[in-house]
């Protein structure tokens, strides 16, 4: 196995928690939620407490596994992420999120990102009747205003740690997936138009960033049932990704959703599965849902970005690494 | 446990049976050596059992083919000249052959599956492991004490890899999709070799020859029934004796969910090969053109009249189009084309050759084949087909698989000229 490779505070704990990076790293998280949270509240978002559990899950987590679990004889999934939930939630209050955690067995090949964990957590936000674009100024404000109050609020920390986060200011650029492409391809790198990303290449646009941009219009086929396909642009998801720069890559994915009970069929058995598997949320949309907008923010990778950590573990008290048998 | 013995209706299993018994001995028209001297041979008439086997390969008698490969060799090419190395689907195979799905019927396991598995990795050629394998016997442990799970049969078959060539392709049925096969492989740290070999790929099954429009079928006795019954329809079809009938779903397809599938396949396992199986319906260029397009890496055509577990008998005699008209409807394949369906001899995977595909999936033949002997049957009957390929290839003047065209075929029901409706 590979666990002779992983560093020693992977494989005790205690020496991870020990460290005064570790310890400063949290601390700048935990201001970080704190000022999430506030930030929220002020704009009239209810918290919920998200699900741990349930008969099906989120299943646009690309190439990942999803872990099963028996629940009195019938197979459950734990929460990859609450996206199905969250459009759930919308059925009490309009505006909404809960930090989650999330649970993902990611092919072993992505242990060598710095940006993948087995288990993170997640700043899950919904808005009915909300665009993508509302939710990407709001993925911007969340982000501008934690790196400021972060900046203001953390001198300390980020001073031991020795960050100097890049600035903040200004409208986060907007670029379509097809002009990344293009950006790439005409780089002399490779990226099929029809697909995410790939982390390598994301992580080549993050260092030609100076502040961070999003990602929009995600081709269909790259992403899960629930994004919406744009009426006026078949093909074409009406979707984003947020870039943070310097390297350190994808904070937060967000979309409107397809709430229609036809079209989310359709969609579902475009990605080979049955519907009757996600029984509960096909029965609420058949009754009808408001339309939505959302996103989930990776607050891992955000603290990660926010105190320059090199790799997205050390922003966890309890790291697992994929495909590591981590404690 | 001992081996049952397969039978194959209609389906030349007594010929099989010697191949795998004799090997290359097996490709004379005699039962033994000593006959030879004493019999005189001449054209066996047969009856041919469908329209690709009514065709016949015409070898050319002015050949500048051979005199390129004369000038490479610098002396005069014999058939063990012939290279039979080839890429199918983007494996490297040692023979324009892969062996195909062989899903969760019975007939298919035991130590059967087993044994196919390692005879064809160690001649290196690709594998598909059917639908349903990991639902029906369990991932990583047997749900049933004597039928090995999916993983025994995927690492029987990894294990006897060559160091080059061979590839495992896993297909994945609508059950299997609910219970996330291909993230279950992709992610499970020991398939990391094959991945980063190459020589992983995951099968989207649009259909079968055998029974198109139809799921996965299989007749299981009553207490395995229960076990399946959440995730498969089960019913009682086959009358009285305890046994029920348990279905996959089929799966609705249009040309939209065929691309998204394919592209979202590309998206989730960017390292693992895509390969799409189609029935052979009557819009099958349509389906194939879009498998392309979306950017699968092998699209099979499975014509009627291919093997199954399982079919009704009205499907076998009467749905779906025969393999040669599959073919001829795909006319130009735009990336890979696979053809499947009755393989088990050169002159027909050849003739599927002439009509665009770049090899031939093998399904009963192999498993009759290792029925005959599972420790060396197989072997035997892929030494028997490889020597018999080199002989017909280099009879048409073609030393590389790639070389054959649609003008080494004559159609008999068509005018005198070569086959001007098959190299149209």
């Amino acid at each position: 196995m590979l666990v002779e490779t992983l560093p020693e505070p992977l494989q005790r704990p205690q020496v991870h928690l020990r460290s005064e990076t570790t310890r400063s790293v949290l601390r700048v998280q935990h201001a970080l939620l704190d000022v999430l949270r506030t930030r929220l509240h002020n704009l009239g978002f209810v918290e919920f407490l998200p699900p741990i559990l349930g008969p099906v899950t989120d299943p646009g987590i690309r190439g990942a596994k999803q872990v099963t679990v028996d629940y009195y004889g019938r197979e459950y999934k734990v929460m990859s992420s609450g996206i199905l939930y969250k459009q759930l939630a919308l059925q009490a209050f309009d505006r909404i999120f809960f930090l989650a955690p999330n649970v993902r067995l990611e092919p072993p090949e992505t242990v060598k990102t710095g940006r993948h964990l087995v288990e993170f957590f997640q700043l899950d936000v919904e808005i009915a009747r909300g665009s993508y674009d509302e939710a990407m100024r709001l993925a911007e404000d969340l982000v501008r205003t934690a790196t400021e109050e972060v900046r203001r609020g953390c001198a300390e920390q980020l001073e031991a740690l020795g960050r100097r986060l890049p600035a903040s200011d200004g409208p986060f650029p907007r670029r379509t997936h097809a002009a990344c492409v293009a950006e790439l391809r005409a780089r002399g790198r490779r990226q099929s138009p029809d697909a995410e990303i790939a982390w390598s290449e994301e992580e080549f646009l993050s260092r030609l960033a100076e502040r961070p941009f999003f990602i929009h219009d995600y081709p269909k086929g790259s992403r899960g049932f629930y994004d919406r396909e744009d009426p006026d642009r078949p093909g074409i998801l009406r979707d984003f990704d947020l870039i943070l720069p310097q390297g350190y890559g994808e904070v937060a994915s967000g979309a409107e959703r397809e709430h229609e009970y036809a079209k989310v069929v359709a969609r579902i058995r475009e990605t080979g599965e049955n519907p009757a598997k996600y029984g509960w949320y096909i029965e609420m949309l058949r009754e009808g849902i408001p339309s939505s907008a959302g996103f989930g923010i990776g607050i891992e990778r955000l603290t990660r970005y926010l105190t320059g950590v090199d790799a997205v573990w050390k922003a966890r008290p309890y790291p697992k690494l994929p495909g590591m048998p981590c404690p | 446990m001992p081996l049952s013995r397969l039978s194959a209706p209609g389906f030349p299993e007594v010929a099989i049976r010697e191949r795998a018994r004799r090997g290359t001995a097996a490709l004379w028209p005699f039962a033994e050596g000593k006959e030879y001297g004493t019999t005189l041979l001449g054209q066996l008439p047969s009856e041919p059992a469908d329209d690709l086997d009514a065709l016949r390969l015409v070898p050319p008698v002015l050949m500048p083919e051979r005199l390129q490969k004369l000038i490479e060799l610098g002396r005069e090419p014999y058939f063990s000249d012939v290279s039979l190395e080839t890429r199918i689907g983007g494996f490297h195979s040692s023979l324009p052959v892969y062996i195909s799905a062989l899903g969760s019927t019975r007939a298919a396991h035991d130590d059967l599956g087993i044994a196919v598995a390692q005879r064809s990795a160690a001649f290196g050629l690709p594998l598909v492991i059917g639908e349903n394998v990991s639902s029906v016997h369990g991932y990583a442990r047997r749900l049933h004490p004597e039928r090995p799970c999916f993983k025994e049969r995927a690492f029987a078959y990894a294990d006897a890899l060559p160091a080059k060539g061979g590839g495992l392709v896993i297909q994945q049925s609508t059950e299997d999709a609910n219970a996330e096969l291909w993230n279950r492989v992709y992610s499970d740290p020991d398939f990391g070799h094959l991945l980063s070999s190459g020589r992983l790929g995951f099968e989207l099954k649009v259909g079968q020859g055998a029974k198109p429009g139809l799921g996965g079928l299989t007749l299981v006795g009553p207490e395995e029934a229960e076990r399946l019954r959440p995730s498969f329809l089960v019913e009682e079809a086959f009358g009285q004796d305890g046994l029920r009938l348990r279905s996959s779903a089929p799966g609705t397809f249009t040309d939209e969910i065929l691309r998204q599938q394919i592209r979202l396949m590309r998206n989730n396992y960017p390292r693992a090969l895509v390969w799409v199986k189609l029935p052979p319906g009557r819009d099958v260029a349509l389906a194939a053109r879009v498998a392309w397009q979306a950017g699968a890496d092998a699209v099979v055509v499975d014509g009627a009249g291919a093997g199954t577990g399982l079919a009704p008998s009205a499907f076998l005699q009467g749905v779906g189009l025969p393999l040669l008209e599959c073919l001829r409807r795909v006319r130009q394949p735009a990336g890979c084309l696979l053809a499947s369906g009755r393989m088990w001899e050169a002159t027909r995977i050849v003739k599927a050759l002439a009509l665009g595909a770049s090899g031939a999936g093998i399904g009963r033949a192999a498993l009759i084949a290792a029925n005959e002997n599972p420790h060396a049957g197989l072997t035997r009957f892929l030494d028997s087909l490889a020597l018999e390929l080199r002989l017909v290839l280099s009879a048409l003047a073609h030393y590389r698989v790639s070389d054959v065209r649609p003008d080494d075929l004559w159609d008999p029901r068509s005018s005198a000229t070569a086959s001007p409706n098959l190299s149209a």
